[in-house]
Order: structure tokens, then sequence, then C-alpha cells
């Protein structure tokens, strides 16, 4: 088990399998109706590890709307997050940490079991 | 780094004043924190973007939707950009029952909240300013980038690009985030762009080429300071909105033109000359090749004030009838003045489409593979985006195309 401390952006406990993108931008990568990511893969119930945060100004409410349909991820970690997503994840409630270096981040894999409490995080291979 | 909350503030946050203040401010306070903000900065008025149902369908809608249901209400005034259609004219946009009254229901929830419905793009030209009182050194937050971008270099207003749900929060919450243009300091410029005079000087569409241009090199936060001779309010409002389109650009200072004094001795860390023939050959490859192909010529954006228009007006005029489909966007302002609705009739008359509230950017009208012709260098970014092959030229020749059988 491997441990990384960030900055707990919106506080929260969420336990889950990691899901990693490498850039993100909600609008257009994200199905907001399934959870879905362009790729096939499903953030739904997911800790989502993303390395670069893309910001379309209407991804807020594409988190918002994940949430409200039951297929968001059940938190997100970032290296830096910017303003649209951290709106999202305030807006929606879910739990956001930032302020991990984008090599830490690397080690992280699909399906990895991780562990959000505050701003650290617990990674199971 | 936290953020310094004044004790009002702390009030809202620990709930004191409903749950609506307390969230919307959260947003603010969590988005400070990200960027490393000091503390908060109040403020006067608010322009909300991200209205239209194009863009921010159900989850929009319904976010909206749950702040105006709480009983929130605006602590500023606070202006909304336009949305999907006309609202007299929705038969124009093909929108359905089912996108009108999600409209309807966006708007409704805005004008329950204390929304002033504008629904233009150009806050700047349709007495918002007057009305409001705002003036030079006000703390603002405004979403549409051109608009931030006219409100920080022409206005003195100090706003940065507050896009997706932080105008509405900020509104909400009468607060935004002590961070960018909010700080003197990062409105002082440090690279100088020398523009060189174009042959015929500059018209619309080469500014928002030069606005291109720069937004492609400048890197730094604070403001690029260009020296160019824009003699045209049109000219000034294309670059502009070129600059937001194109970058991530909140404010450029231009001499002559930007109300704030430059400290004194300022002097600049570097000097970029920019060469005329790079944006005429620039606009050249954004020129149409045959402009008889062009299938919607495309003006308005941003909303189109009364100087423009009646610049319009005299070129539809001296040519007569346009015989291609030619759609203008402007302000509905414009038809609360007897003599501005006067010309908006003959242009109608002579063929034109006019339509207020709304523009082709977020509208829900289909434009796939259509070859369209405007004098907007942001239309053409955006719409180019949405599937349509977009050409760049001035207005005049929007006009000359426009009288050619297709």
């Amino acid at each position: 088990m491997v441990a990384f401390k960030g900055r707990a952006l919106v506080k929260g406990f969420a336990e889950g399998e990691a899901v990693v993108v490498n850039e993100i931008s909600f609008y257009g990568d994200v199905d907001p109706e399934t959870g879905m990511l362009f790729d096939g893969r499903s953030l739904r119930d997911k800790i989502l590890v993303s390395y670069k945060p893309r910001g379309s100004t209407v991804g807020s409410y594409i988190i918002y709307a994940l949430k409200m349909n039951n297929v968001s991820p059940k938190a997100i970690i970032m290296s830096s997050s910017e303003p649209i997503i951290v709106a999202g994840c305030v807006l929606s409630g879910i739990p956001l940490v930032d302020g991990i270096n984008i090599k830490d981040l690397k080690t992280i894999k699909d399906g990895d079991l991780i562990i959000v409490k505050e701003g650290l995080v617990l990674v199971n291979e | 780094m936290s953020v310094h909350l004044d004790r009002y503030a702390e009030r809202i946050l620990n709930g004191e004043e409903g749950w609506a203040k307390a969230k919307a401010l959260e947003v603010i306070v969590k988005v400070g924190e990200a960027l490393g903000a000091d503390g908060l900065v109040k403020i006067k008025h608010a322009h909300i973007s991200g209205v239209s149902y194009s863009n921010i369908g159900d989850a929009g809608l319904d976010l909206i939707k749950k702040f105006s249901e709480s009983g929130a209400r605006f602590s500023v005034p606070a202006t909304v950009n336009p949305i999907g259609f006309d609202l007299e004219q929705p038969e124009i946009f093909n929108v359905d029952e089912k996108y009108f009254n999600k409209q309807k229901e966006i708007l409704e929830a805005l004008r329950k909240m204390g929304g002033d419905l504008i629904l233009s793009c150009t806050p700047y030209d349709v007495g918002v300013i007057q009305k409001y009182d705002l003036k030079i050194g006000d703390h603002v937050a405004w979403g549409e980038s051109n608009a931030v971008v006219y409100a920080n270099s022409v206005l003195g207003l100090r706003t940065n690009r507050e896009g997706g749900p932080l105008a509405l929060m900020a509104a909400i919450s009468g607060y935004t985030y002590n961070y960018g243009m909010h700080i003197e300091e990062n409105r002082v410029p440090e690279i100088e762009y020398i523009v060189e005079e174009p042959r015929r000087g500059f018209n619309e569409a080469l500014a928002g080429v030069l606005a291109e241009a720069i937004a492609g090199v400048h890197e730094l936060e604070t403001p690029p300071l260009v020296r160019v001779n824009l003699t045209k309010r049109l000219y000034i409002k294309e670059f502009f909105a070129a600059l937001g389109a194109a970058g991530n650009i909140a404010m450029t200072y231009i001499p002559g033109l930007t109300p704030e004094p430059l400290p004194d001795n300022w002097k600049p860390r570097e000097r970029v000359a920019v060469e005329a023939f790079i944006l005429e050959s620039r606009l050249d490859s954004l020129r149409p090749k045959d402009p008889k192909d062009i299938d919607l010529i495309y003006t308005g954006c941003p909303h189109m004030g009364a100087e423009e228009l009646l610049e319009l007006y005299v070129l539809v005029k001296s040519v007569g009838k346009v015989r291609k489909k030619f759609i203008v966007s402007i302000p509905k302002s414009i038809l609360f003045d007897r003599r501005l609705l006067s010309i908006v009739d003959e242009l109608r008359s002579l063929g034109v489409t006019v339509v207020k509230d709304t523009c082709l950017v977020v509208s829900p009208l289909k434009l796939e593979n259509l070859k369209i012709l405007t004098n907007s260098y942001k239309a053409l970014y955006y719409l180019s985006r949405k599937g349509a092959k977009v050409y760049l030229a001035p207005l005049e020749e929007l006009v000359l195309a426009a009288v050619l059988e297709g």
C-alpha cells in the first residue's frame, strides 16, 4: 500500500477502483447520462485520477449531472485542479483532492483500490 | 494558504443567510483556494453566461432551478447572456416544443432570482453600465469572454473570466475570489506589441486575425499592451472578442483606450513587432475562395451595436436586396429605439434576417457542412467547431457576397 498526501478541496471519504484519464474535459469526454468515457470506460462509483484537467466552461454542469444521474465518480484526484472542476465538485459534493504530483499519480493504474480520506490518498495495487 | 473571510462572508458560509448563499459562496471560496487567492472581493454586478439550453442542457437547467426554487435572490444586479433562440421568432432556429420550454424554464429561474434578461453578450453596449452605475475600479463578475475583455480594457472594471456557473455563484453570494484581474499589479502589462498598420488600414477581420496572432504568443497572465490603430468601435469589439475566443486573455492594454494610467516610468520587459503582411496573408487564407458558393452570411458576433447596424444598413441599401441567407444578431435593446427599429424593419424588407436574444454560436441551428461567411473571428472560431466551413472577410465583402447568385 502507498499513501500520498494532497489537499482536500472538497472534503470527504470515498473508496473505490481507480480510473486513470491523462487529460479530461468533462464536456465532450464524458456522457452525463451514463457516466461513460469516450473510450468506453465507466466513471460510475470509481475514483477518477487525472493528471491534467481541461476546463471547458460547461464542465461544472456535467459533473453535477453525473451526480444527479447517480453515475458520478466517488471522488476525483488530480495534480492541479482548475475552477470549472472545483465548482462542479463543490456543487455536487464529490470529494476532490489536488496537489499530488504527476509522478506519484502515474504510479496509479486502472483497477487499483483507492481510499480517499480528506487529503490522504491510499492506493492498494 | 487559505482564503480570508470577512464577517459577513463567515455568516453566509455558516448558513445564516440560507442554503443557496452558503453553497454559492462555498464554490467561490473553494475555487479561490484552488487558485491560491488570499481573500474575497465584494462585487457590484454580475453578467451570467452559460444560459443557452444548447450549451448547459438539463444539468445546467436543474442546477439553476435548484437555486431558484430554494428562494435564492441575487445579492447584486445581474444581467444575462444570449439564449438559444429569438423569443419572438423561435421558428427561425427550428427549436421544438421541448427545447422551447426548457429554455423558458432557465429564463424563468434566472428572472425569479432577479436576473435582468438583456439576453445580450454586449452588456457594455446596452445601457448596463449606466443603469447599474458601474465605474472605473469597480469589481464585477462577468462571464462571456468578449465582455470580460471589454470590461477590463475599456471600462476599467475588474473581472476575471467567470465561466460556467461561477458568475451565477458570484451573483448569488455577492462575492468573488480576489485573484487575477482584481489585483492591481496583475493589470500592469509587461510585454508591448507594436503593430504595423496594414496598407489599407485595419478592418474588423484583420483585427480578429491580429488577436489570434497575439493570443498565440502571449503566455503571461498580465495583459498584453497593444499599440494599434483601431479606428472603429466594430474593430475594437471584434479584436476583443477574438482575443477572448482564441486565448485565455481577460484584458489587453491599448494606449489611448484603456482608462487606467500606466505606472510612472513604465517600461516593457519585452517589445514584439507584429508585421502587417503576416496579418494580411493570414486573412487571405481565411477569405472565401469563391464567394458565390457561400450558403450563409453572418454578422453580429458580438451583438451588433447601433453604429454597426447603421453601417450595415447603408451597405445593404447600396446593393439593394440580398440574395443569400443573411443573418444579423442584435441585442433586443436596439428595438426599443424607434429610429433603430425602423432600420431593422428596412433591413428585413431588403432580405436580411435580423434576430435578437441569441446568436449562431449558442443557438441549436444545425450548421454542419454549411459554408458560412462572417466578419467575426470569434464566430469563425466557434462555428468551425460546430462543423461549418467558415470564412472571414470585412462587412463590405459580406454584403457584396450577399448579392452574388449561388
